[in-house]
């Protein structure tokens, strides 16, 4: 996030003057480091987005304390970093449930999911280690193509390139001999066959 | 709603911010409250009788010092805790500077040969003048969260404290208008714990208060 500073404050600059189209690109911009630091920090996904869009709120209402003389990153994080405690604040409190749900506690069975997770790591335990970190970071983690391809010093397409190929050929690792099989829809599978 | 049309919104919508918004914001809430600390000070306890000889003894001019530097690194302070990201470390070690002044003199005061200790720390006044800058700080604590509810503090309990410290200061500053007592060790003693029960009030409230 801190590479993008100069470019994020100018957007800001702007959007304090009344430029809407460079505060949507900041807010778009923005939403996407918000969503995976979130993502990276709350266990429930309804809270991600619910957080990402408080936080947007919150910037947004309180842009006038944006100092242009002082770091933009740091002032987004402070807001973030706030609004992320107040979450937590709100799940200790959704935590205290009535008794009456315990039933819930066993309307789920989570070991099918567990099972997957299990093939999951079985199977990307099969590509290089460079390429199982992309698809890791992409596809299981949720952080975005250029933040990624930021990290390792590729380019984006190269990130999104090597994803596809290591998804591919994991695809034709699972599959049956000549049977073709979508591999997202594996649940189905028995009933197609 | 998707966060894709919140943006959408937000930005459709987007106002200019009058560059100083929030510098306005300050000067208007210190001012209000400052008056309105005044106007509670004169009206309830009245100026001084000997106020043209006193404005220039060094007794009132320690007391007006020693509460207004703390008042002004406070506000100083607050005003950082309520823009996200600020460092806020200058402001709050600048503190130790007044309170090591009136301490060191408090001492030599007290260490003087034949100095009537007791008198030097009880005064004549020491039973109602923490309790009397609490009540002139707390137009200036409602003044302070004001402010601060216009800003975005992310440390509701630091910035409260800075906020009620900030009050209980600005409101020695203006109950030293009223009060005739002129020992360094008094104003230690007295002025210090009711800017503290000023600060403890507004450490109280801050949680409750400043959520956003």
């Amino acid at each position: 996030m801190i590479a993008q500073e100069a470019q994020y404050r100018d957007w800001m600059v702007a959007a304090l003057a009344g430029d809407a189209t460079n505060y949507r690109m900041l807010l778009t911009a923005l939403t996407r480091h918000l969503r995976s630091y979130f993502s990276r920090r709350l266990s429930d996904s309804g809270g991600v987005e619910d957080a990402v869009q408080e936080t947007l709120i919150a910037i947004h209402t309180r842009r006038a304390t944006y100092d242009p003389s002082l770091p933009f990153t740091a002032w987004v994080y402070g807001i973030a970093r706030y609004k992320l405690i107040d979450e937590y604040r709100r799940a200790k409190r959704r935590a205290t449930v009535s008794l009456d749900e315990a039933a819930d506690l066993f309307c789920h069975d989570e070991t099918e999911a567990a099972a997957a997770r299990r093939d999951v790591s079985k199977l990307l335990a099969k590509l290089p280690a460079s390429k199982r970190r992309l698809v890791e970071q992409i596809k299981l983690e949720g952080t975005s193509v250029a933040e990624t391809a930021a990290e390792h010093g590729m380019s984006e397409s190269a990130v999104k390139v090597n994803v596809h190929r290591a998804i591919r050929s994991l695809n034709q690792s699972v599959q049956p001999k000549s049977l073709p099989v979508d591999f997202a829809s594996k649940g189905n599978g028995d009933a197609d066959r | 709603m998707q966060t894709d049309d919140l943006i959408a919104q937000l930005s459709a919508g987007l106002e200019p911010v009058r560059p100083g918004t929030v510098g306005r914001q300050v000067a208007l809430g210190v001012c209000v409250g400052l008056a309105l600390s005044i106007a509670l000070m004169l009206t309830w306890l009245g100026l001084r009788y000997d106020f043209g000889d006193a404005i220039v003894s060094f007794g009132m001019w320690l007391k007006l010092s020693y509460a207004f530097a703390l008042a002004a690194l406070a506000l100083w302070a607050m005003a950082r805790l309520g823009r996200p990201g600020s460092d806020v470390r200058l402001p709050l070690l600048l503190l130790a500077l007044p309170i090591g002044m009136i301490v060191l003199l408090s001492a030599i005061q007290m260490m003087a040969p034949g100095a009537d200790r007791a008198a030097l720390v009880m005064g004549h006044s020491s039973d109602v003048c923490a309790i009397n800058i609490l009540c002139c700080s707390l137009p200036l604590l409602a003044g302070g969260f004001w402010i601060l509810r216009r800003m975005a503090p992310t440390n509701l309990g630091l910035a409260g404290t800075m906020a009620g410290l900030f009050a209980g200061a600005a409101g020695a500053v203006v109950y030293a208008f009223h009060c005739t007592e002129a020992a360094a060790p008094f104003i230690l003693a007295w002025y210090t714990l009711g800017m503290g029960l000023s600060a403890l009030t507004g450490a109280v409230l801050g949680p409750w208060l400043l959520r956003w």
